[in-house]
């Protein structure tokens, strides 16, 4: 009986999509009359406003106006006529993700910023989420009346947190294959039209399913929706091919100057959330640490102690002494090598690394721990 | 029909836990016995297993007190990630905060407002404060003490709004917190 009552649910679903994907909208030609056309998009905008809301208020932005000047300014160049009408806001997440609400909101994680090589890779999902917004896939989908129950319900929770992921939320505004496939097509229009270098394109979505393929991580939501990723990375190279090449965009440098903070904190937040097999992909490349400041290898080194596999408190060690070389004066390697010191059994080493942290970090905000760490060190190795 | 006997599994184990009740004597004991601790007087306490016991004064969904001790062996529910005996108060912190911000999106965005060593039941352990926003915007404050020994990591941990409600009842969650006892160590 509940099988039979899934049958007609997945059939009444499939009726609904094949109804919704007859009924096309006319896209939005400009700014200035992006705006709801029916009591239905009025609803599904309202929407939007809601999720706008809960991110302001969740203390979840990347707060680096030059960097959203920066991401502004590529999504500006894409889509000229809808300046001040599609508006950038970058989040703190360091997952891969970047999702464009049916208001012209774009939402763009620092994960995503800090794994792209150049501009152009950077062009090509903006490019894609545009036409989400142009396109208005948001009002065509035909989830946003289930969601909208959804939606509702986290406002009624107060106190313990216990919202699902804002992942799920803005999957609300995901949308179907056809959709998506629509969006990577006209997307790569945008770019090419702005002047990109579509090579850089399918560079985006094979890195990125180098990431998915790695352990534990969880396909982010842009590149989970249907068609499956490995048929986009063939819809991309299909259409570069196709094309004439060239375009610009493709500085390694001039994109690194400008994500350059956003990398580190970036580094900071996943090592913080204990997430050190995604953090180990970038800091394994060595043209993306080559990018970084010179005291990268304390990241790498950090992440490889906190994975914890067989032999990773050695390869930490080594990367904390490569830091130090490279960069003495930056306090968190010495404290990162007196803790594996520390551990491994030899307290006056420790002690020294902890001294010299101390000294460049007398104001650091773990000086008790580290202090605390000190005395059961010089205790362990026989010094006052 | 399967159903139907699940939920009667339910409510009778369901039965076997006591109820919420109203604090009325100064100790209480973890239903496993691995330690006990002064809940704040005429506040409700609730066993949510043999392991755990939370307690509140206005509700559970406002300000709440939570003593939970977690096997070391066991993975924590959102990192994977399990505890050692072998890590030092500041992992074991780094550790806690991973979990917190593995929790949702908003409390990925947590900030850590303390974070100091500190002694639970005379063993060297972590103080942790953090503070993050709820769907609502509230700004809620939380701080979680932590010591771990050879079976198990023991957290005693106190969540208000920031405003109004957190100082007012931290003095009885710090009496709370000098109160606990592992059951070997009383």
């Amino acid at each position: 009986m509940r099988t039979q009552w899934r049958i007609g649910l997945a059939a009444l679903a499939m009726l609904a999509g094949a109804a919704l994907a007859a009924t096309r909208l006319t896209p939005f030609s400009s700014g200035s009359v992006a705006v709801p056309a029916s009591e239905d998009e009025r609803r599904v905008w309202s929407q939007a406003e809601q999720l706008n809301e809960l991110i302001a208020r969740g203390n979840v932005i990347y707060t680096d106006p030059t960097l959203t000047a920066y991401v502004q300014g590529v999504i500006d160049r894409l889509y000229p006529e809808f300046k001040g009408t599609i508006r950038i806001t970058l989040l703190k997440a360091p997952d891969l993700n970047a999702f464009a609400v049916p208001d012209g909101h774009i939402y763009v994680n620092i994960g995503l910023l800090a794994r792209f090589q150049n501009e152009a890779q950077l062009a090509t999902v903006m490019a894609h989420e545009g036409i989400h917004f142009t396109n208005r896939h948001g009002t065509l989908s035909q989830k946003s009346l289930k969601d909208n129950a959804a939606l509702a319900t986290f406002g009624s929770m107060l106190g313990i947190p216990i919202l699902p992921q804002l992942v799920a939320v803005s999957s609300m505004f995901g949308f179907s294959r056809e959709l998506e496939t629509e969006a990577d097509q006209a997307g790569f229009q945008r770019l090419t039209q702005a002047g990109y270098d579509v090579r850089e394109a399918p560079r985006v979505f094979e890195h990125l399913a180098r990431e998915v393929k790695a352990e534990d991580i969880k396909e982010p939501y842009f590149f989970a929706t249907h068609p499956k990723l490995q048929d986009r990375v063939d819809n991309m190279t299909r259409l570069s091919s196709q094309s004439v090449g060239g375009g610009d965009g493709t500085s390694r440098a001039d994109y690194a100057r400008a994500v350059q903070h956003a990398r580190l904190d970036n580094f900071e937040n996943m090592l913080s959330m204990g997430r050190a097999k995604q953090a180990l992909i970038m800091l394994e490349d060595a043209g993306h640490v080559s990018e970084l400041p010179a005291h990268a290898p304390y990241y790498l080194g950090e992440a490889y102690r906190l994975r914890g596999n067989q032999g990773d408190l050695d390869r930490a060690e080594a990367a904390y002494r490569r830091a130090i070389e490279a960069a003495a004066e930056f306090p968190p390697s010495h404290r990162a090598l007196g803790l594996v010191l520390l551990k491994t059994e030899r307290p006056i080493d420790a002690a020294a690394s902890f001294e010299r942290y101390l000294a460049l970090a007398p104001d650091a905000a773990d000086r008790k721990y580290v202090e605390s760490y000190l005395r059961i060190a010089r205790k362990k190795g026989g010094t006052p | 029909m399967n159903r139907l006997i699940l939920a009667l599994i339910g409510i009778l184990l369901a039965g076997c836990a006591p109820q919420p009740a109203r604090v009325d004597t100064p100790r209480t004991e973890a239903l496993d016995k691995t330690y006990s601790i002064d809940l704040p007087s005429a506040w409700i306490r609730q066993y949510t297993d043999e392991r755990n016991i939370l307690a509140s004064r206005d509700g559970f969904l406002l300000e709440a007190i939570a003593v939970t001790r977690h096997p070391m062996k066991q993975a924590f529910p959102h990192t994977k990630k399990a505890a050692t005996e072998a890590m030092l108060p500041s992992e074991l912190a780094e550790l806690e905060i991973a979990e917190l911000k593995a929790r949702d999106e908003l409390a990925a965005a947590l900030t850590v407002l303390e974070n100091e060593p500190a002694l639970l039941s005379g063993k060297e352990g972590f103080r942790l404060k953090v503070g993050y926003n709820n769907p609502r915007g509230l700004e809620i404050n939380e701080i979680i003490y932590g010591v771990v020994d050879s079976a198990a990591i023991y957290r005693v941990a106190y969540r208000a709004p920031r405003l109004y409600y957190f100082e007012r009842y931290y003095p009885d969650f710090q009496k709370t917190v000098e109160s606990f006892a592992l059951s070997s160590a009383r």
